[in-house]
């Protein structure tokens, strides 16, 4: 089997497993009991669309959207940061 | 033609790739089935490094291979390994940053079993 077919097979037999793991973060961020459940479950979904967005840039053949899933996994430590930050001190900033 | 290190390499991806969206799996279905928030910290480090920085080693070790990419798989593959060391050093500063927090801010464990801290800070140590 040539390279490009067992690749594009491998990532679309992957993608429905990582899209089943994405509802279920997406029920927990709905339904969480506190705002920390919400936070962490937030964290969970944007790794994973880190991933998700790099296995895209294969299969669309679209090398730069690369690009963007560094942006995010620095973005989404940012948040769990200043969650925290406000869950401790009940304010933000500074 | 191409050589027998760049098939093993696509191998070994294919196979980390796999693992991690197990993994991912049952770091969701932890999170959404365990009792409590210190609880479920666990299981969301089980679907954030087993579920997306391995995969990330993964699809950089299978871009290697790619050659219908041409000459960008070297970014993609560069990109990819970024990724996946940014996640690795950060995922669990802003866990532990969370617990932390969400610990001092009086969340109720709910189903407690033992809690050495609160033991601690009420005789006064």
């Amino acid at each position: 089997m040539p390279v490009e077919e067992l690749v594009k097979a491998v990532i679309i037999t992957t993608m429905p497993i990582f899209a089943v793991a994405i509802a279920l973060y997406t029920i927990r961020i709905i339904k969480g009991p506190t705002v920390p459940d919400m936070a962490l479950a937030v964290d969970c979904l944007s790794y994973d669309v880190c991933f998700f967005m790099a296995l895209l840039a294969i299969y669309f053949e679209a090398p730069f959207l690369i690009v963007c899933a560094i942006c995010l996994a620095l973005w989404t430590y940012i948040f769990s940061v200043y969650i925290a930050k406000y869950l401790e001190r009940k304010e933000l900033g500074e | 033609m191409w050589g027998i290190i760049e098939q093993v390499l696509l191998y070994i991806g294919i196979i980390l790739i796999f693992v991690g969206a197990l993994c991912d799996l049952i770091g969701a279905l932890g999170l959404l089935r365990f009792p409590n928030f210190f609880v479920r910290l666990h299981a969301a480090t089980v679907g954030i490094i087993g579920g997306a920085a391995y995969p990330l080693f993964g699809l950089t070790l299978m871009t290697f291979a790619c050659d219908f990419l041409g000459y960008w798989r070297w970014l993609l593959a560069s990109g990819s390994f970024i990724t996946a060391l940014i996640i690795i050093i950060t995922a669990p500063a802003g866990s532990h940053a969370l617990a932390r927090g969400a610990y001092r801010s009086g969340l109720p464990v709910e189903p407690k079993v033992c809690d050495f801290l609160e033991e601690d800070k009420g005789r006064g140590d």
